[in-house]
């Protein structure tokens, strides 16, 4: 500060401008090279003022230095300011771009002065002082505008006396710079302070009433640290206390640095007044336009003022008289005193005898005994009530008068003073005279005259008119005169807030309301107070009638300003006396700089920015008020509940609240105990602990009941495990097969347990049902509401208690077992009432039998065809089934009729079976037409190329397959035997691939047809399977092509009819799977001869499983499956290519190694069934896979040949159809020719020894994926039915040894052709095959064994021991 | 964000109220035996006998939670029987499916 000040006392006798610039070079010592040329840029206020004025500058700054008197100086002040300035500058930051520019709108055509005060408002605290209707709110929205650009973060303020005013403003300023509106906001008193404090921080730009603001600021509410920048409305009000000048205090304290805009249209009219809101204010420029300056005139509109003077009444004059009467001796004894000036009495007014009253309070006149002070007193309170009436009386009428005077009469020290007074009684007859007299005064006639006079020339729609009148009751007068003029006139008063005692005051809301409806024309006459006479901004105002012209100049003018906005408008007053303000003009001229001290004031941008105009056009939106929307948000918010309930939903409230019974519905918890021994699925809330504990509980309980049986448990386990892995496939389902696990669990439990008591009690499973239709209705009610689940469920649940019962009780497990097995064959196929029949025929067939190896055989058998079907079911029902249905059950059928020799039981069985197949059939059919179809044609044209070469076969096969199997099933169930056999023999031999296709139906046949020579109904029965297979394979192969797993997954969706949803969805993942899958169809194509092999293979099964399960898993399967795949593939092609030279290749070898190995085994199989239940005993001790999978090709191996044939019919499908044409014809070839079973023979060894690696590979890989999967589910699935199979290749083995002999023999007898080469060949195998390599077999099993031992450990296996090795101890 | 469907204030509000009207209406019925213990237990709680006779009120954001909590559990209630409906294959949420997750449901709230 000192250092400088030396500069600027140099300086201030050179000149002002330097001075300035030095202190500026001073503030901004980093940045700014300030040139000297700056001062002439705009941005320096100070110095455009100090060039305006220099020598005021001088002078001031001059006073400063050398007398400390008057003005400061600008220069220092400034310096300070700045300082403080760069400080502050902290607290608000600077859109440095935004501050290169400031914007000046051109939505409204620009004026000169505006843009000038303008600029000069934007860098400094201004006082702008602007007639009336000329724009101040304008500069001030500009203004704050380009704050707002500059200053991201900086508040501004907008105070304005008065909420209408704050309402206007705000639309106002909106209009005219569009600031965006989520960041205005419009706070008066109506807003709780908390509301305000959070709109404090959230908003920036505030148009509020001063009192807000000063409450806001004291409360600390307000974040004074961020404001930049105050417009202050009606600034002519910023005097003594009123709320400006406290809020302004209070930031200056802080110090806050920013802009102070200040408007007004009359600062007042004397040089003190304006002196005290500068100083109030800390203005530093003033800038002042009259109405006849050169720059705004042309903007004015023509205003006529007219002056009425209305005589007053004569009894007005009278009373007037009469008062002065009473006045004169007051004012005289007072006057004698001293302490009123000696001038006529009649021209002193209220505000003479309140000052004399002052003066004579504060200093009394000394030779004044004190005993008269209290008359003084009185006597002035006297005369300034008197004076009051009168003027009332003058300016308002008689009535106003008399009210008031009744009322001072009535008490107070008036009262006491003038009740004795004959001069104020007379007074006040005359005036109750008067009044009761009614008529009205002079003035009040006269305004009426006028406004009707108006009313005529205007059209009173457009036209308004506003009559401002001091008090209350002159308003309430003028209203009661108006109401006399009639529609012409639609009137309103407009008044304050404030009730006094005879008129109640408006409410904002109802100014407000007012001031709308006047606006749109509902009034076109109000009738203000005070309240109306500053700011209100309406437009179409062309005449206000003064009632009382008698104010100070300043209401005049701003009483004036509310006309001739748009139009020029008319002012008229009546009035004694007009007093003009001409004095105060001449002081405000020259931006007042002669005459007031002014403040200095920051500059809020640095001067590094030196801010260039930019004239923009706005966009501007479209206001909304804030009620307004308001409203909108409550309208949105409310209704969303208030919908009716549709029909539907009041019957399903109705369903379960009657409203008149108390018995509504309650929903049980005890209901699904099984649910809840597992977590349920959840959305988002997580289970609780208590839920867990729960679970842990039901758990526990439910463990209970079969804890005493452990291996039963550990079976459960292992079903469960199974079971999970049918989930695998299926990942969309898998929680509802938990869920189903549970119950599964249960079932197995309580099964278990019981049928190890009785059979009654294995009757009755679940509840205590005991009968076997009751059982099985209740695995039907399962199976239903599961769906397809439910098959599975049903499916593993029998299993796991026959195993028990296999254990426990050999004999009646195995009925139990069977009554399980056909509830699950029966079941899915829907017939509840068939499966009943089939349950009790069972249950009584195997009361019969009675041999214990019947028994076992028989749970071979079931195990078989369970697991068969729990593999096989998730990927191909069809299959699985039909291959159950066929093998074991007739096997089961055979079995008992050579155990037993019941031929009735066997044919009720075969019926039975048969009206399954046939259900199946159809079921196939439905399934194979109509999903292939929309597949088709949904993948496409493509599929149906596949269709055609690869179908040609398949096709005719398939039709006569079709067409026979449901001929056969329909027609001849029983009979059908022979016959229809050769018939399908020979129509496959037609088709032209029949070979491939011929083989396995003759094979098939052919096992069934030995099974089928014991009895003859048997034989219709065996068609039907391998037709079923036939037609699914070549579909299969089909699909390959293109949609080849849709086909299958579409068709064994079919195959369970019951589920007709989830078939859909299945067929949707395939179809989102097709994609990736495409690129592998080739692998699978040679994978689905695998698969199909696996099908005909039981024992394949565990690979069907894995690949089915691969295809149905998403990706992360998919990837097992493509790798299984790979290597097939690898493995096919290779034996494709060189399956012309098949002898020779030991890839032929390896790839027939598959389809070979079963037959050795199956050779095996039959040279040794007694062996084999040895083996099987082994193979469940070591619980090895690898055992089981030559089991289960041993079991087999008749079908062993077909797959061979299949494979390479499908993999000629796959795209190497020359190459497989030729190989199958080779095939065959080589077959009729192996018809010398020597060659075969050698074939077989060299794939026996291929096998060993073929099906090592093979199992390595199911463990490889098994371990991938480490979800036990595979293995089990894998491990299981290897189990399973060795029973049934036990007794398959036993069948087809027995039964190949038979099966020569007939089909000698059917043999047509090739088929018939193809049956002898594979019989030539079977026979050869398994006498030969029985022993061969045997050693590789027990290797394979002894190498799955070691290889099992490693992976996961253990586990996969731990489980199985129950079971298969139960197997033995 | 928050907005976005909840269920009304007010009508949950108007339920509360139902309920606890209905319950003081209970308590009052049977109050007659009652009355000395509650009221001595109003006394030990330090409450006026006054208070005996308020209806429970919630006041604003106990409501809210009150509505979200519902909310929330509704939600849950029908995603889970959903979820077992779906595994069905039923399309339409049965009251059995509800009564199945209902246990576990109610335990996770």
């Amino acid at each position: 500060m000192a250092a400088n000040k030396i500069p600027i006392e140099i300086n201030g006798d050179d000149d002002d401008e330097f001075d300035w610039e030095a202190a500026v070079r001073e503030i901004d010592t980093a940045c700014q090279s300030s040139k000297p040329s700056t001062s002439n840029s705009t941005n320096f206020n100070l110095c455009s003022k100090a060039n305006k004025k220099p020598s005021t500058c001088k002078q001031s700054t001059l006073d400063k230095f050398f007398g400390n008197l008057g003005p400061k100086p600008q220069g220092a002040e400034e310096f300070n300011e700045g300082s403080s300035f760069d400080e502050s500058l902290c607290h608000v930051q600077i859109d440095a771009e935004a501050a290169k520019t400031w914007i000046y709108p051109v939505n409204v055509p620009v004026r000169d002065y505006q843009f000038a005060i303008t600029k000069t408002a934007l860098f400094s605290n201004t006082l702008v002082a602007l007639p009336t209707g000329l724009g101040k709110t304008l500069i001030a929205a500009v203004v704050i505008y380009n704050f707002f650009r500059w200053f991201p973060d900086g508040k501004i303020v907008f105070a304005a006396p008065s909420r209408p005013l704050v309402m206007q403003q705000i639309e106002a300023c909106h209009n005219i710079v569009g600031i965006p509106q989520e960041w205005t906001i419009d706070m008066t008193g109506q807003i709780s302070p908390t509301k305000r404090a959070s709109f404090w921080k959230t908003k920036r730009v505030f148009f509020v009433t001063p009192q807000v603001l000063e409450k806001d600021i004291q409360s600390g509410t307000c974040l004074m640290k961020y404001l930049v920048c105050l417009v202050i409305d009606e600034a002519h009000r910023a005097t003594g206390n009123y709320a400006y000048c406290t809020a302004i205090r209070e930031l200056m304290s802080v110090p806050v640095q920013l802009r102070i805009l200040a408007l007004t249209a009359t600062p007042g009219s004397k040089q003190q007044t304006i002196q005290h809101i500068i100083d109030n204010l800390y203005i530093s420029t003033l800038e002042y336009r009259n109405e006849s300056d050169q720059d705004v005139s042309s903007y004015v509109h023509n205003r006529k003022i007219e002056l009425i003077e209305v005589e007053m009444g004569q009894e007005a004059v009278e009373i007037n008289n009469r008062i002065w009467e009473v006045i004169r001796p007051y004012t005289s004894r007072l006057s004698a005193i001293g302490l009123l000036q000696n001038r006529d009495y009649q021209t002193l007014s209220p505000v003479d005898l309140l000052n004399s009253r002052d003066k004579f309070r504060q200093a009394p006149p000394p030779n004044l005994p004190q005993i008269k002070f209290g008359e003084v007193e009185a006597y002035f309170g006297a005369l300034i009530t008197l004076y009051h009436i009168r003027r009332l009386l003058s300016s308002h009428g008689i009535r106003p008068a008399y009210e008031m005077l009744e009322e001072k009469l009535k008490q107070g020290s008036f009262a006491r003073f003038m009740s004795k007074n004959e001069d104020i009684r007379k007074v006040k007859l005359l005036m109750q005279q008067s009044i009761s007299h009614g008529a009205q005064s002079p003035k009040l006639s006269k305004m009426l005259e006028v406004l009707v006079d108006h009313f005529k020339t205007k059209d009173p729609k457009h036209s308004r008119v506003i009559i401002f009148s001091n008090f209350r009751g002159s308003v309430r007068d003028i209203m009661n005169a108006l109401a006399t003029i009639g529609d012409l006139v639609k009137a309103t008063e407009f008044i304050g807030q404030s009730s006094g005692k005879a008129s109640k005051g408006q409410s904002q809301k109802v100014q407000q309301a007012v001031l709308e409806k006047f606006r749109a024309g509902g009034y076109n006459v109000i009738v203000a107070t005070s309240i109306g006479e500053e700011g209100l901004d309406i437009m179409e105002v062309d005449l206000v009638i003064c009632f009382d012209a008698n104010v100070s100049p300043l209401r005049m003018i701003q009483r004036m300003g509310r006309t001739g906005r748009k139009h020029d408008g008319r002012l008229k007053g009546y009035m004694r006396k007009q007093a003009t303000s001409k004095a105060i003009k001449k002081h405000m001229r020259n931006g007042g700089m002669n005459s007031f001290d002014f403040h200095p004031s920051p500059r809020m941008i640095p001067h590094i920015f030196k801010p260039e105009v930019q004239f923009v056009e706005l966009s501007i939106e479209q206001y909304v008020s804030r009620g307004k929307k308001v409203k909108d948000d409550h309208a949105i918010t409310t209704p969303i509940f208030k919908e009716k309930l549709t029909a539907a939903e009041t019957d399903l409230i109705a369903k379960y609240f009657h409203p008149t019974s108390d018995s509504t519905w309650r929903p049980s918890l005890i209901a699904f105990p099984h649910f809840q021994a597992l977590p349920s699925r959840v959305h988002k809330v997580m289970h609780s602990f208590r839920t867990g504990m729960l679970i842990d509980m039901m758990q526990h309980l439910q463990g209970l009941t079969f804890s005493g049986d452990d291996r039963t448990f550990v079976e459960d386990e292992v079903s469960s495990d199974k079971h999970l892995g049918l989930q695998t496939v299926e990942p969309c389902e898998t929680d509802e097969r938990d869920n189903f696990h549970g119950t599964k669990k249960v079932t197995d439990s309580e099964l278990s347990t019981r049928t190890l008591g009785t059979q009654e009690k294995h009757s009755m499973p679940q509840s205590c049902c005991k009968s076997p239709a009751a059982h099985a209705y209740l695995f039907y009610s399962d199976f239903i509401s599961v769906d397809a689940l439910g098959k599975v469920l049903i499916i593993s649940v029998p299993a796991l208690p026959f195993k028990e019962l296999s254990h426990s009780k050999k004999k009646r497990a195995p009925d139990t077992l069977l009554l399980n097995h056909w509830k699950q064959d029966s079941s899915p196929l829907k017939t509840s009432d068939k499966n009943y029949d089939e349950l009790t025929v069972q249950s009584k067939a195997v009361e019969e039998l009675t041999t214990s190896q019947a028994a076992c055989i028989k749970d071979g058998a079931l195990p078989i065809s369970r697991f068969c079907r729990s593999d096989a079911l998730p990927e191909k029902p069809l299959d699985g089934f039909e291959e159950i249905l066929d093998s074991p059950v007739l096997r089961r059928n055979q079995l008992r009729e050579e155990d037993t020799t019941d031929e009735t039981l066997d044919v009720n069985e075969i019926k039975e079976p048969l009206s399954p197949d046939d259900e199946y059939h159809n079921d196939l059919r439905d399934s194979e037409l109509s999903p292939r179809l929309t597949n088709l044609i949904k993948s496409g044209v493509v599929p149906e190329s596949p269709i055609n070469e690869n179908g040609a076969s398949n096709n005719k096969g398939r039709n006569p397959d079709l067409a026979s199997p449901v001929k056969l099933c329909s027609i001849q169930p029983s009979k059908f035997a022979s016959l229809g056999k050769t018939e399908k023999c020979s129509k496959y031999v037609r088709a032209s691939q029949g070979n491939v296709s011929i083989s396995p139906v003759n094979k098939k046949i052919q096992t069934p047809l030995l099974k089928m020579n014991h009895t003859a109904s048997a034989g219709g029965y065996s068609p039907t399977s391998p037709i079923a297979e036939e037609t699914k394979t070549p579909l299969a192969n089909l699909a390959n092509s293109s949609c080849s797993r849709d086909w299958r997954l579409s068709s064994g969706d079919k195959s369970e009819n019951v589920e007709p949803a989830r078939k859909f969805k299945r067929l949707r993942k395939v179809r989102d799977c097709e994609q990736n899958k495409n690129s592998e169809n080739m692998k699978e194509n040679a994978v689905a001869p695998v698969v199909n092999l696996a099908r005909r293979f039981l024992g394949m099964s565990p690979i069907q499983n894995k690949h089915g399960r691969g295809r149905k898993k998403p990706m992360d399967n998919m990837r097992e499956y493509i790798e299984e795949e790979a290597e097939v593939s690898s493995e096919a092609e290779v034996s494709d290519d060189e399956e012309d030279d098949e002898d020779n290749n030991s890839y032929d070898d390896s790839f027939i190694d598959d389809r070979m190995n079963p037959t050795a085994t199956s050779t095996q199989a039959e040279s040794s069934g007694v062996d084999m239940m040895a083996i099987y005993r082994r193979s469940l001790l070591s619980q090895s896979p690898v055992v089981r999978q030559p089991n289960f090709s041993l079991t087999y191996s008749p079908d062993s040949a077909t797959p061979m044939t299949r494979i390479t019919g499908s993999g000629s499908s796959s795209g190497k159809t020359l190459i497989s044409m030729q190989t199958p014809h080779s095939k065959s070839a080589n077959r009729s020719t192996c018809r010398n079973s020597e060659s075969i023979q050698t074939i077989q060894q060299q794939t026996t020894s291929a096998t060993f690696t073929s099906t090592d590979l093979i199992r390595e890989r199911e463990r490889n994926l098994e371990n991938r999967k480490r979800k036990l589910s595979y293995y089990h699935s894998g491990s299981t039915p290897a189990i399973n199979l060795e029973p049934k290749f036990s007794f398959h083995s036993e069948d087809t040894g027995k039964n190949l002999c038979q099966q020569g023999q007939g089909d000698n007898i059917k043999a047509n052709g090739e088929t018939i080469d193809d049956d002898q060949f594979y019989e030539n195998l079977d026979l050869d095959a398994v006498e030969e390599h029985a022993a061969l077999l045997l050693k590789q099993k027990s290797e394979f064994s002894v190498r799955e031992q070691e290889v099992i450990p490693q992976s996961q296996l253990q586990k996969h021991d731990i489980h199985c090795s129950p079971s298969f101890d139960l197997g033995i | 964000m928050e907005k976005e469907t909840t269920f009304d204030s007010d009508l949950i509000h108007a339920i509360f109220k139902h309920i606890w009207t209905r319950r003081s209406l209970e308590r009052e019925r049977n109050g007659g035996t009652d009355a000395m213990e509650s009221e001595f237990l109003l006394h030990q709680a330090g409450a006026g006998t006054s208070k005996k006779n308020r209806p429970t009120s919630a006041n604003a954001n106990a409501l809210k939670l009150s509505c979200e909590l519902l909310r929330v559990f509704v939600t849950e209630a029908v995603q889970r029987a959903a979820a077992i409906a779906e595994a069905e294959g039923v399309s339409k949420i049965e009251a059995t499916h509800l009564e199945r997750i209902l246990p576990q449901l109610l335990l996770d709230f």
